[in-house]
């Protein structure tokens, strides 16, 4: 089940030096990329020097960790020393950070092999991996699908078995909804578990680091790795206890909460999955139990102002002046700025940073901003009293499967259609909670269904317990054609 | 009701440029995200204090200087630099 | 000032940033030493590189506080930061973090001289931004300042006269430097000062429309700011025209005030809170302990001089203007029955070989407050008298050394009567002329008798004894 399990055995046994290993993905990318634009920049001379050390350790007979030498990916909007660090932006290219995201530091000092950095919906404001300057990522089940929004890339990697893991960031459901639309695992770590620093910020209140995976223990490890308390991170504070050790704990007689809510809307064949799951559940002893949680009806506008608001100031310091993509033509300090700003940032980036604006400038603030603030109250106790009686909470991850292609900027398709397909993650980064999308099933035309477990603040031991034991006792994963066939 | 004032008025906030011929309907689309974002304006906010999200309070650092980054490093991505400036020329 | 029939009346109020004298900056570990290569205290976190996250020093907060209780506001239990956007180049990340709602103090005030309360209505702290050189139209962009703490200090519009502003600017830097927060060098930004001006016929309690004068580096130029300003504003009233509420700056060259933006810069910040920081709550004991650091302040300084010393107001301003002083007074003076004495060393002779204002400020002088209690010590007992230990004072803080070297255990036993009468006998046989004189009615011969007897006891003669010794002996 684990891969990442498989590849230390494998490299600590000798079947295969991680040299090896490292180019037979960099070769499966350099074949697969292009039908799957899964990266935007490979690293294969960080990959290969990375790999040479993990192989000069194993022929002193060291012993070497459990992610040591395992072939992973970034998210273009995590920051790598020295490497082009875009977030899938006109406005960043050519930016190569001088320090590193605490994220990375932590897999460097356990032996990480980063093969490159993958796409994304342009800093992180979209569904669907299209809006990435570089073109959106396709869905390695079927590449007339998109993979998913904004980390589509990783996912598309992961899933496309272009990377055996990859970090990911989810704002408002971009880690979970692509691993649904591919089939894998997606875990959105707890508001605060993993340190932000150097994740290229969308919305700061929101934005979480978190691993996506083909298998849930795969995702245990990797988030174990990386959920330390960070002295970068005023908002860090690490994680509790390590999950790994909780995966196989019994599940029976715990509680499993529906929010009828959460099943309006979504597709038939999703509802069904879902259904089905809780099923699944039901006969591994676990208690379902259905209810209400209305405020889900107002968490998505809540999320979209507040989103938008931070965003607006986040994304304030492209200017041009100390990095990035600078206007050629212009005249003075003022119009330089806003011609760099016009010309370097996308159309759906530049529409998220005015409405942030409108809904933070006088005479708005009031009705907008503070309104949604304390709504976001209002929904953090509403998901703190739910868990006054169930252990997890069970949903859909997306209302429907992957989009076909350009479906989300077609004529016939609303703005707010687009905002609305994120109305089942959207819940949790508003109220910091953890949760974790696993496949449950393929709709009518073959595409994966995802299925989310939430859980308590810092309980990811909780979700990850009840994704294994489904993941366990079922058989849900589909896998693809592509990358490399361990 | 978003008016095209109002798009002028936050795209100067934002130092954007919004071209004459996308004001008409940039102004059309903010008002569709505008009437969205009012759905909440038909709730009830209670009295939720909401502070942070995750209650943490007075995280600090100690007094204690690090080295400085060098200029050339803190300049390496500057599209334009001179004597360890970042630099803005008038017209480039 | 004013005009007219109708006279006017000035109201202002203050809007002070005070950079702090912490060693680092407030979000990052970059020192915040002034001056340094451009752009040589810069790290990731101050020149806003994407991704990076400000994290509060400590210190800030502290010393935020300490400048709170100092001008006795009320400290915050719950405060937090916010960001204040507005986009300009000296700014990394385009916005300001800064307090908006729930500053660390308010309610405070400054009592000047003349009685009058100035209400201090928050203070809140901030980080500053980057240095622009502007050169033909080129921008240049220093980050070195970028991210150095500030408190700003907004006091109500209750000055009525420039010389309260004056007054106020340089109380609030005696009691920052007091309390160690800042050294207030406006000459090198570390205090500057806006200030709101408006003005109203006298008798009128509504307040007229201000402009803000921003930025101003010297008490000089604040005092004629705001003299140009106010007789601007007059002058444009009584013309019939009307004040525009604008940012001003003002020209030191012409001495003039000029609008300050153009239309480019849009005013409205959009604060909100600044999600990458968490609430900062001040429990009641912290406020206490920090209370129980400040230093005494000025002003109760000079009222203890005044009450219970002696020492005249002016004196007591004086020896309290700068913290160095006061402590050197304070510890010269310990123990001894009359401090006012020392004072008189002080500033009578001690504060000649200061000539500026920051050798006062520094009071570094050769001599210790241990070598001149030691002097005044003598001086009280009897064992030396004043001229001489003026004399020795000199010696004293010409050399560093102490009054031992220039005081023999002779001199401070004092003169005997026998060797005063010795002395006075032999000055009578050495001048006859002046004898004569004084028998013939001079009364003014017998100071050179008395010259002579002090010049042969090399000082340590009483006069008034030698003088009844004298006439005694003369008959
Ligand atoms: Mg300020
Ligand atoms: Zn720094």
């Amino acid at each position: 089940m684990s891969d990442i399990r498989r590849i230390h055995e494998m490299l600590v046994s000798g079947e295969i030096t991680c040299t090896e290993l490292t180019q037979r993905f960099l070769h499966a990318i350099k074949d697969d990329n292009a039908a799957l634009n899964a990266y935007i920049t490979v690293t294969p001379d960080t990959a290969l020097a990375q790999a040479r050390a993990v192989d000069e350790k194993l022929s002193r007979g060291e012993e070497i960790g459990m992610l040591e030498g395992v072939p992973m990916t970034l998210k273009d909007n995590i920051s790598t020393k020295g490497i082009e660090t875009t977030c899938a932006s006109k406005i960043l290219t050519g930016y190569r950070p001088i320090y590193d995201a605490t994220v990375y530091r932590l897999l460097q000092e356990q032996g990480v092999v980063m093969l490159g950095k993958t796409n994304m919906d342009e800093f992180a404001m979209g569904s669907s991996c299209e809006t990435s300057y570089y073109g959106g990522s396709k869905n390695p089940h079927s590449t007339d699908h998109v993979s998913g929004g904004s980390s589509g890339g990783v996912a598309a990697a992961v899933g496309g078995n272009l990377a055996v893991y990859g970090l990911g960031s989810d704002t408002g459901g971009s880690i979970r909804q692509p691993a649904s639309f591919c089939g894998i695992v997606g875990l959105k770590p707890t508001y605060g578990a993993v340190s932000r620093y150097g994740l290229i910020a969308y919305a700061s209140s929101f934005d979480q680091i978190g691993p996506i995976t083909r298998s849930v223990e795969d995702a245990a490890i990797v988030f174990d790795a990386i959920a330390k308390y960070d002295n970068m991170d005023s908002t860090s504070q690490g994680s509790t206890e390590p999950t790994c050790p909780r995966l196989d704990d019994s599940i029976a007689r715990r509680r499993i909460g529906i929010a009828n809510q959460y099943l309006d809307g979504v597709s038939d064949d999703v509802r069904d999955a879902v259904l089905a799951a809780a099923q699944v559940y039901r006969e591994l002893g676990a208690e379902i139990v259905y209810f209400d949680l209305p405020e889900l009806d107002f968490s998505l506008p809540v999320y979209y102002i507040l989103a938008m608001a931070e965003a607006s100031s986040n994304l304030g310091r492209y200017d041009g002046i100390r990095y990035g993509y600078k206007a050629e033509h212009y005249n003075g300090t003022h119009d330089m700025i806003c011609r760099t700003r016009s010309e370097g940032f996308g159309k759906e980036v530049r529409r998220r940073i005015l409405m942030g604006t409108y809904v933070l400038s006088a005479g708005y603030y009031d009705a907008y901003y503070k309104k949604a603030v304390n709504l976001r109250g209002r929904i953090v106790s509403a998901f703190e009293n739910a868990f006054a009686s169930v252990d997890v909470i069970l949903a859909p991850t997306a209302p429907n499967t992957a989009f076909r292609c350009g479906y989300l900027f077609s004529q016939e398709t609303d703005q707010i259609e687009q905002y609305l397909s994120d109305i089942c993650t959207v819940p949790v980064n508003t109220a910091g909670l953890p949760g974790v999308s696993i496949p449950c099933g393929v709709d009518r035309e073959g595409l994966p269904i995802g299925m989310q477990l939430i859980g308590r603040r810092f309980d990811e031991k909780t979700i990850l317990n009840f994704a294994y034991q489904y993941e366990k006792n079922t058989d849900n994963f589909v896998g693809t054609k592509w990358g490399v066939a361990l | 009701m978003v008016t095209r004032e109002d798009i002028e008025n936050i795209a100067l906030l934002s130092k954007l440029f919004v071209d004459e011929s996308e004001l008409d309907s940039l102004t059309e689309e903010m008002q569709k995200i505008v009437a969205f974002a009012d759905t909440i304006n038909t709730v009830d906010a209670g009295e939720s204090d909401f502070d942070n999200i995750n209650n943490l309070s007075n995280v600090f650092r100690e007094d204690a200087v690090q080295p400085s980054l060098p200029p050339s490093m803190i300049l390496s991505n500057a599209p334009e630099q001179a004597e360890d400036h970042f630099l803005v020329r008038r017209r480039a | 000032m004013g005009g007219g029939a109708v006279k006017y009346e000035l109201v202002a109020g203050f809007e002070t940033h005070v950079e702090l004298s912490t060693k680092t900056k407030i979000f990052c570990s970059c020192t915040t030493a002034f001056g340094g290569e451009p752009n040589t205290h810069c790290c990731p976190v101050c020149i806003g590189l994407p991704g990076t996250m400000p994290k509060l020093n400590e210190r800030v907060v502290e010393y935020a506080i300490m400048a709170g209780l100092a001008t006795d506001c009320e400290i915050a239990e719950i405060a937090k930061m916010d960001r204040k956007n507005y986009c300009y180049p000296d700014l990394p990340k385009a916005y300001q973090i800064s307090q908006y709602d729930r500053p660390l103090c308010e309610h405070g005030h400054i009592t000047l001289s003349n009685g009058r309360q100035i209400r201090i209505l928050r203070i809140h702290i901030e980080e500053d931004a980057g240095k622009l050189i502007h050169n033909h139209g080129d921008t240049y962009v220093d980050y070195n300042r970028g991210g150095v703490p500030l408190i700003e200090i907004v006091t109500e519009p209750d000055f009525r006269s420039i010389d309260e502003a004056k007054e106020y600017v340089e109380r609030l830097q005696q009691i920052m430097r007091y309390i160690g927060v800042s050294d207030c060098r406006m000459q090198e930004g570390s205090m500057r000062c806006d200030v709101n001006i408006s003005v109203r016929p006298v008798g009128s309690d509504t307040l007229g429309t201000r402009t803000e004068i921003k930025n101003m580096n010297s008490i000089t130029n604040i005092a004629k700011a705001m003299e140009y300003e106010y007789e601007r504003q007059v002058e444009l009233i009584e013309s019939g025209g009307t004040v525009v509420q604008e940012t001003l700056r003002y020209d030191d060259a012409d001495g003039t005030t000029s609008p300050m933006r153009s239309k480019e810069d849009a005013h409205d910040y959009r604060y909100f809170r600044e999600p990458d920081l968490v609430t900062i709550s001040v429990p009641r004991s912290r406020v206490e302990e920090i209370r129980a650091t400040l230093p005494e302040l000025p002003e109760q300084k000079k009222r203890r001089y005044i009450d219970d010393y002696g020492i005249p107001e002016k004196d007591a301003a004086m020896l309290t203007k700068y913290r160095a002083i006061a402590e050197f007074f304070d510890s010269a003076s310990d123990g001894l029955q009359n401090p006012k004495a020392v004072s008189n060393f002080i500033i009578g002779q001690m504060f000649r070989r200061l000539e500026t204002e920051a050798d006062k400020e520094a009071f570094d002088l050769s001599t210790t407050p241990a070598h001149l209690r030691e002097l005044c010590a003598l001086l009280e007992a009897g064992k030396i008298r004043n001229n001489l230990a003026k004399t020795v004072l000199e010696k004293m803080l010409d050399s560093g050394k102490p009054v031992t070297a220039f005081v023999s255990e002779e001199d401070m036993a004092g003169l005997s009567d026998d060797t005063l009468a010795e002395y006075c006998r032999s000055a009578i046989a050495a001048m006859p002329n002046a004898v004569a004189d004084y028998k013939g009615g001079k009364e003014k011969a017998l100071m050179a008798l008395l010259g002579n007897v002090m010049k042969q006891s090399r000082g340590r003669a009483d006069a008034a004894a030698v003088t009844v010794k004298l006439k005694e002996l003369i008959g």
